[in-house]
C-alpha cells in the first residue's frame, strides 16, 4: 500500500490553472525528483499537499485516512497533515528571532510538546547530523544561505515527518554554497527518507531520486526511474525540456 | 508688593504634586494595556478579514479617531452609568453605579481611544514579518495562535517598539484630562493647589518639569530594552563537551 495518496488534485490561480488533475502515490521510501518548466506548478503541488495553499478540488490519503484537501473545515486534519509532512523553502524561512537551536526546538516544543531536555537534545543531534553543531547559537542573520538552509533542513527532520517536501531548495542559494546543501540532501535520501524534491539541478535530480516525475502544464505527463526518463523520455514535451536542459548543462560552470 | 513670578514656589510644588505621579503612571500604562491588548485584537481582525467582525472595527477605529478624548471621557464618564441604570429598570440587575469610581472610566476611556490608534501601527508591526515566517510555522503544524503566539508576535514588537513608546508617552499626557472623571493625578491636583494660592503659573510650570522629566525617563528605559531586544552582532560558537564538538565538525 502507498504511503500516499494523491487524488484528482486541481488548483488555479484567478483562472489561471497550475494544477489540472494530478494523480500521485507516494511509496514508502520514494525519492523523488520533480522536473518540468516554470509556472507548471511543481511548487504548488507541493504547498497543496501540506495546504499552504487550498486546492479547489484534491483528496489526499495517509494511513487510510482520506482528506478532503478543498475543505476549509478540516482544522484537525490538517494540522495532522502538517505535522506528518516536513516542509523545505527556497527562501529557508528561519524564524528570525531564533538561534539555529531555537529554530529546530520550535515545532518540538510547540506542536509535539516535548520537554525542554528532549527537544533540545533531538535539535542537536539533527543540527549535527547537518553539520550546523558549531553554529546553533547564531541567528540566521549571523548565517549564509547554504548554512540557513541546512538549520531548514534540521528543522524539518526533528519534527520525524513521515514526508519531506523540498520546495527548490538551492534556487536562492549562491552558487559556491549550492554543493552544501546537496550534500545533505543526499545523505537524507540515502537514509531512507520519503521525499518529494522540486529541483532545477537536473543532475542532482538524476543522482539522487529513484524517481522522477515530469510536470507539465499541470498535468504528470512523465513518470519512472530517472534512467527512463532522463534518457529514454517518452513524452514530446519531456524531450524538448529535456535538450534545453542538456544544452545548459554542456557549459561547465553549471556542472555539480 | 508680590512677586510677579515665584520662580521657588515652582520647586516647592513639586513634591506635594509627585504625591499624584503614582496616579497617573496607574491610568496611562492601564490605558495603555487596554489600548495593546484591543489594538491586537482590531488588528488581528482588520488582517484575517473576518466578516462582521471587520466593518465593526473600521467604525469604532473612525469615532474615536474622529472625536476628541476630552469628549469620549465625557461620554463615558455620563454615558456608561446611564446605561447600568438603563439595565437596572429594564431588567431589574442592580449594577451599583454609584460604587465604580471615577478612575475606571478614566482608564476605560483612555484605553479605548489607546487602542484605536494602537491598531493600525500593530497591523503594520504584524504585517512586516515575513509571510515565509508564518508559512514555516504553519508547516511544521502550529496554529495561528501559536504562530502569532510564539513566532510573530515577538518579531512585531520589536517593530513596533518605538511606536508603542510614542503612544505610552502620549498616553501619559492623555491622562492630564482625567480630571473630567473626578480622577485626581498630576494635572487635577495642580489645579487644585492653583486654586489654593492663585499661584496658577507656577504650577503649571512645575507640571510641565514633571511630565517632561517622566518622558525623558521612559525614553530612556524604551532605549534599553530596544537593546535588550536587538540580536547581537555578534554570538559565540556553540561547544558542547569536547568529544561532540569534534562529531559536529564537517559534514
Amino acid at each position: 500500500m502507498s504511503l500516499i495518496e494523491i487524488r484528482d488534485l486541481h488548483k488555479q490561480f484567478k483562472g489561471n490553472v497550475v494544477l489540472d488533475g494530478i494523480d500521485l502515490a507516494i511509496e514508502q521510501g520514494n525519492v523523488i525528483g520533480i522536473i518540468g518548466p516554470s509556472g507548471t506548478g511543481k511548487s504548488t503541488l507541493l504547498r497543496c499537499l501540506n495546504q499552504l495553499e487550498i486546492p479547489e478540488k484534491g483528496f489526499l490519503k495517509l494511513q487510510d485516512k482520506e482528506i478532503d484537501l478543498s475543505s476549509r473545515k478540516n482544522k484537525k486534519e490538517i494540522l495532522e497533515l502538517r505535522q506528518n509532512t516536513g516542509m523545505v523553502f527556497q527562501q529557508f524561512n528561519l524564524f528570525e528571532r531564533k538561534t539555529a537551536l531555537e529554530n529546530v526546538e520550535e515545532g518540538l516544543l510547540v506542536v509535539q510538546k516535548k520537554s525542554k531536555e528532549e527537544a533540545r537534545e533531538i535539535a542537536l543531534e539533527e543540527l549535527r547530523r547537518v553539520g550546523m553543531t558549531a553554529w546553533a547559537n547564531h541567528y540566521p542573520r549571523h548565517l549564509s544561505g547554504g548554512q540557513q538552509q541546512r538549520v531548514a533542513i534540521a528543522r524539518a527532520l526533528a519534527m520525524r515527518p513521515k514526508l519531506l517536501l523540498f520546495d527548490e531548495p538551492t534556487s536562492a542559494l549562491d552558487p559556491e554554497m549550492v554543493g552544501e546543501v546537496l550534500d545533505v540532501i543526499r545523505q537524507i535520501a540515502a537514509e531512507g527518507y520519503t521525499m518529494l524534491l522540486v529541483s532545477h539541478e537536473m543532475a542532482f535530480v538524476r543522482n539522487v531520486s529513484n524517481r522522477v516525475i515530469f510536470i507539465d502544464k499541470g498535468v504528470i505527463v512523465e513518470d519512472g526511474t530517472p534512467g527512463q526518463v532522463f534518457h529514454y523520455p517518452q513524452n514530446d514535451r519531456t524531450k524538448e525540456f529535456l535538450a534545453k536542459m542538456h544544452m545548459l548543462e554542456m557549459e561547465p560552470e553549471y556542472s555539480i | 508688593m508680590t512677586k510677579l513670578f515665584d520662580f521657588k514656589q515652582v520647586f516647592t510644588n513639586i513634591p506635594e504634586l509627585m504625591e499624584y505621579l503614582p496616579i497617573t503612571l496607574e491610568l496611562a500604562l492601564l490605558a495603555m494595556l487596554i489600548g495593546l491588548v484591543l489594538g491586537l485584537l482590531l488588528a488581528i481582525i482588520k488582517i484575517k478579514e473576518i466578516p462582521v467582525l471587520k466593518q465593526l472595527a473600521a467604525f469604532f477605529v473612525s469615532i474615536i479617531r474622529g472625536t476628541p478624548v476630552l469628549v469620549q471621557l465625557y461620554i463615558v464618564y455620563f454615558g456608561v452609568p446611564m446605561f447600568c441604570k438603563y439595565l437596572n429598570q429594564r431588567f431589574g440587575t442592580s449594577l451599583a453605579v454609584a460604587s465604580i469610581p471615577g478612575f475606571a472610566y478614566a482608564v476605560l476611556a483612555l484605553g479605548l481611544n489607546s487602542s484605536a490608534f494602537s491598531a493600525e501601527m500593530i497591523r503594520s508591526a504584524l504585517m512586516s514579518v515575513g509571510k515565509g515566517q508564518l508559512e514555516a510555522a504553519n508547516a511544521l503544524g502550529m496554529t495561528y495562535g501559536q504562530a502569532l503566539r510564539r513566532i510573530i508576535i515577538p518579531e512585531a514588537m520589536t517593530v513596533a517598539l518605538p511606536t508603542i513608546g510614542n503612544s505610552l508617552i502620549s498616553s501619559i499626557k492623555g491622562t492630564s484630562l482625567a480630571f473630567t472623571c473626578a480622577v485626581v493625578e498630576l494635572t487635577a491636583q495642580g489645579k487644585i493647589i492653583g486654586g489654593r494660592n492663585y499661584r496658577y503659573f507656577e504650577v503649571y510650570c512645575s507640571l510641565a518639569i514633571i511630565y517632561w522629566l517622566v518622558t525623558i525617563v521612559i525614553e530612556q528605559i524604551l532605549k534599553i530594552v530596544e537593546r535588550k531586544l536587538a540580536i547581537p552582532e555578534q554570538v559565540e560558537n556553540f561547544a558542547e563537551q569536547q568529544d561532540e564538538a569534534q562529531m559536529g565538525d564537517g559534514i
